[in-house]
């Protein structure tokens, strides 16, 4: 079944993250990173940041959050055993640290078929909590074998 | 501490960054991003869509590849874009290698764009399970 062309530029519930030191510690301990500005405040401090840095990639955990509720979109047909995670990008406006709260508007950004695949861009501008957006994400996931041919 | 602008050249490549994927990391990982997907966690499922056992999360390649930039650049403020494209799975035990060269220096804005991947070696080839990707730095 392709998916529901006529979505594009939907909009999903916010979602809302806020950045714990305990949860950057994990995410950072996770992917290996032990550089000090990622792992403690003060030297994070001592090197021109407002808090300890979280990893480019944490915002990650808004991503998934976002195609959550994309996944499980009835009119939109995605069948999730059939994706898998194609392409990412991410326009960073300035690193995230501890103590921000991060929320984000999913949106699907783009429906396209190339052979015998689709392919759902899923868009996320995160904003702190004075509005300005901090990072732009898109996510490319492939539907493999769901175009109309 | 930021790579400066005039040290660097076109065609210059960064310093390669490898790790062993391991799978308490990637157990690791899923529990940190929320990812649970049962292909990087569950051999049995992982199998019956028919891998050898479970693969590590396209995200947990990107974020070893992030910190080669990040390393290289000593600053994650310097770090502008990523455009990335997943082209191959990663297998617990296999030794990623993320890379990058500078393609285009532009002197106006100090900023520098690469190309960047990552490698694995599989039955003695090399597989590359992210490529085609570009990153956007600037330098100091």
């Amino acid at each position: 079944m392709p998916l529901n062309p006529s979505l594009v530029g939907r909009r999903y519930q916010e979602v809302s993250c806020p950045v714990t030191r305990e949860h950057v510690e994990r995410f950072a301990e996770a992917i290996g990173e032990r550089s000090p500005i990622f792992r403690d405040a003060d030297a994070a401090r001592a090197a021109g940041y407002a808090d300890q840095v979280a990893p480019p990639t944490f915002v990650t955990v808004m991503q998934i959050m976002a195609s959550a509720q994309v996944v499980l979109d009835q009119e939109l047909g995605l069948d999730y055993s059939r994706v898998v995670h194609g392409e990412q990008e991410y326009e960073w406006r300035r690193p995230v640290v501890v103590g921000d709260v991060l929320t984000a508007t999913p949106q699907i950004a783009g429906i396209s078929a190339r052979g015998p695949n689709e392919f759902l861009v899923i868009e996320s501008q995160v904003h702190d909590a004075s509005g300005e957006t901090v990072v732009v994400a898109r996510s490319t996931l492939l539907s493999r074998g769901t175009a109309r041919t | 501490m930021t790579v400066r602008f005039q040290d660097v050249s076109v065609g210059e490549e960064i310093p390669s960054l490898s790790k062993v994927v391991q799978r308490e990391e990637v157990q690791a990982y899923a529990d940190a991003s929320g990812d649970q997907n049962p292909l990087h966690q569950d051999d049995a499922f992982a199998r019956s869509v028919g891998f050898p056992g479970i693969i590590a999360h396209g995200m947990f390649t990107l974020a070893h590849l992030t910190k080669a930039l990040t390393d290289w650049l000593g600053d994650p403020s310097a770090l502008l874009q990523l455009k990335v494209q997943f082209r191959a799975v990663v297998f617990m035990d296999e030794t990623l290698v993320a890379k990058g060269r500078i393609d285009e220096l532009d002197p106006a804005t100090r900023q520098a764009r690469l190309s960047v991947w990552a490698e694995v070696e599989r039955a003695g080839e090399r597989v590359l399970p992210i490529k085609n990707s570009t990153a956007l730095v600037r330098l100091g």
